[in-house]
């Protein structure tokens, strides 16, 4: 059975104060219904990805909330895996139209993160590590931290390795109107920034966003297919694992979702990847299988993945989750909406040339899960 | 609010974690930290590889700059985690340098 991306649509990323998710939920569904040229009345499911909606806005059964909202009566979910919530709701509306239960299904992937205290929504998002970890007093930027410097001390990977990924994807998200950041950074913007975990800076550090993004998916259309789905889960806290410079579930993802779809890595023409700190794009670069362990620093600083830069792989054209923006039940619906707006050729400014396959990379808290996804224009 | 329940049922874990030795794999230092812990910041984050082989994910305590580094030999303490002001005062595993 082939699943098809026919709609695809977000939100702008950013503080949006004046802005309801009720709001963000009907622009980012209707923009995708209108896309796909879909009447509500032809959805069977809708999946609802979010993390913190509970914690902090005191709302879950976000199912029913959002089916009742957007006035679709269909059965209705929500699907929460950390940051990796929109991808892995990806992944359970494309098994759905795969099992026979429907034809044709909405995904929503929805976060309002300013509404609360910055130390606030820093504690929810703890929610994603582990126990240890949390009486421990870690936070993500801490956790991230303690991969990068392990990464330092493995492989000589430098400070400004690590902030030139943040350089490259603000160059990215200023090509893009809906991102949360439109100002291009310079090396030393980013190590001059102050200290949130050494040895991350605060420009190191994707953002606190609100937004929403939706994909309609289908049964046997043509389009964008979606040819390969899958998922992997490791140790939800960093120390259990055998390695701290690699995340084994993206690597296993990865393995299953080349396999599965018939293609290497060295076909990928665009990838949007999980960059919720710097060293998680150097990380993801290696554990996708885009180059060596401990060469992806070097090449990114080389601009050979920088639209206009490269004729081979670019990646997170967005702007990422550094540059576009991180609400994070929104973030893996919205790696989707720009790969197919890519492999559609209507990505305006940020537009990969000739892009073909293109890939999707989520991860849920630092690294327990990881969500892969390939599509491509058929 | 942390439930006292779940720190008592904790104990055993707690008390098989106490007292070891082991050193620092891999480090960082919190200077932005969550609600309960803000008036520790900054402070060390650190995962130890204890002499058994198990590694576990503690804050460091008792540190200076010379401790932050790989390799650097710690033992596992009991301390205070945090405290919230709504009355539970959780005790658990700390680090402190050797």
């Amino acid at each position: 059975m082939n699943v098809s991306v026919v709609g695809a649509a977000t939100t702008k990323f950013g503080e949006l104060w004046g802005v309801s998710p009720r709001t963000l939920a009907h622009e980012a569904v209707e923009g995708a219904l209108a896309d796909a040229d879909i009447a509500k009345s032809n959805v069977q499911a809708l999946f609802v990805a979010n993390m913190l909606a509970g914690p902090l806005g005191g709302q879950q059964h976000l199912g029913p909330f959002f089916a009742e909202e957007l006035g679709l009566p269909v059965p209705a979910m929500t699907i929460e895996g950390a940051c990796a919530s929109g991808g892995l709701a990806v992944h359970a509306a494309v098994n759905s139209i795969r099992s026979g239960q429907y034809d044709t299904v909405v995904v929503l992937g929805v976060e309002k993160m300013t509404d609360h205290k910055p130390e606030d929504v820093a504690t929810a998002l703890m929610g994603a590590g582990s126990n240890e970890e949390r009486l421990a007093g870690a936070t993500f930027p801490g956790l991230y931290a303690i991969l990068a410097r392990a990464h330092m001390e493995k492989f000589g990977t430098t400070f400004e390795e690590l902030a030139t990924v943040a350089v490259k994807n603000h160059f990215h998200a200023s090509l893009n109107t809906n991102a949360q950041f439109h100002n291009t950074l310079t090396v030393e913007d980013v190590m001059k920034s102050s200290k949130i975990a050494d040895p991350l800076t605060l420009l190191e550090c994707s953002p606190i966003s609100d937004g929403a993004s939706a994909v309609v998916l289908t049964k046997n259309h043509k389009g964008i297919r979606i040819i390969a789905s899958e998922v992997a889960t490791d140790t939800i806290g960093l120390a259990q694992r055998e390695s701290l410079l690699e995340f084994e579930a993206t690597k296993e993802a990865a393995r299953r979702a080349y396999q599965k779809a018939g293609v290497t890595s060295k076909e990928i023409d665009v990838a949007e990847v999980h960059d919720c700190f710097t060293i998680a794009e150097i990380l993801a670069m290696e554990d996708l299988g885009f180059f060596p362990k401990g060469k992806a620093a070097a090449v990114i600083v080389r601009g050979e993945t920088t639209l206009g830069k490269t004729k081979k792989l670019v990646v997170n054209p967005s702007g990422g989750l550094k540059g576009c923006g991180h609400p994070v039940g929104a973030t893996g619906v919205k790696q989707i909406v720009e790969i197919v707006q890519q492999l559609r050729g209507t990505a305006g400014k940020r537009q990969v040339a000739k892009a073909r396959i293109g890939l999707a990379h989520n991860v849920g808290g630092s690294g327990a899960t990881a969500v892969v996804h390939i599509l491509k224009n058929i | 609010m942390i439930s006292p329940v779940k720190i008592w049922r904790n104990q055993k874990k707690i008390a098989s974690l106490v007292g070891k030795t082991g050193k620092i794999v891999a480090f960082t230092l919190i200077r932005v930290p969550p609600a309960d812990f803000s008036n520790q910041a900054p402070y060390p984050v650190v995962v130890i590889e204890l002499t058994d082989g198990k590694r576990i994910t503690a804050q460091l305590v008792d540190w200076d700059e010379s401790n932050l580094k790989m390799g650097q030999k710690v033992q596992t303490i009991i301390r205070k985690i945090f405290e919230t002001g709504d009355g539970v005062i959780p005790y658990g595993i700390k680090a402190k340098p050797l």
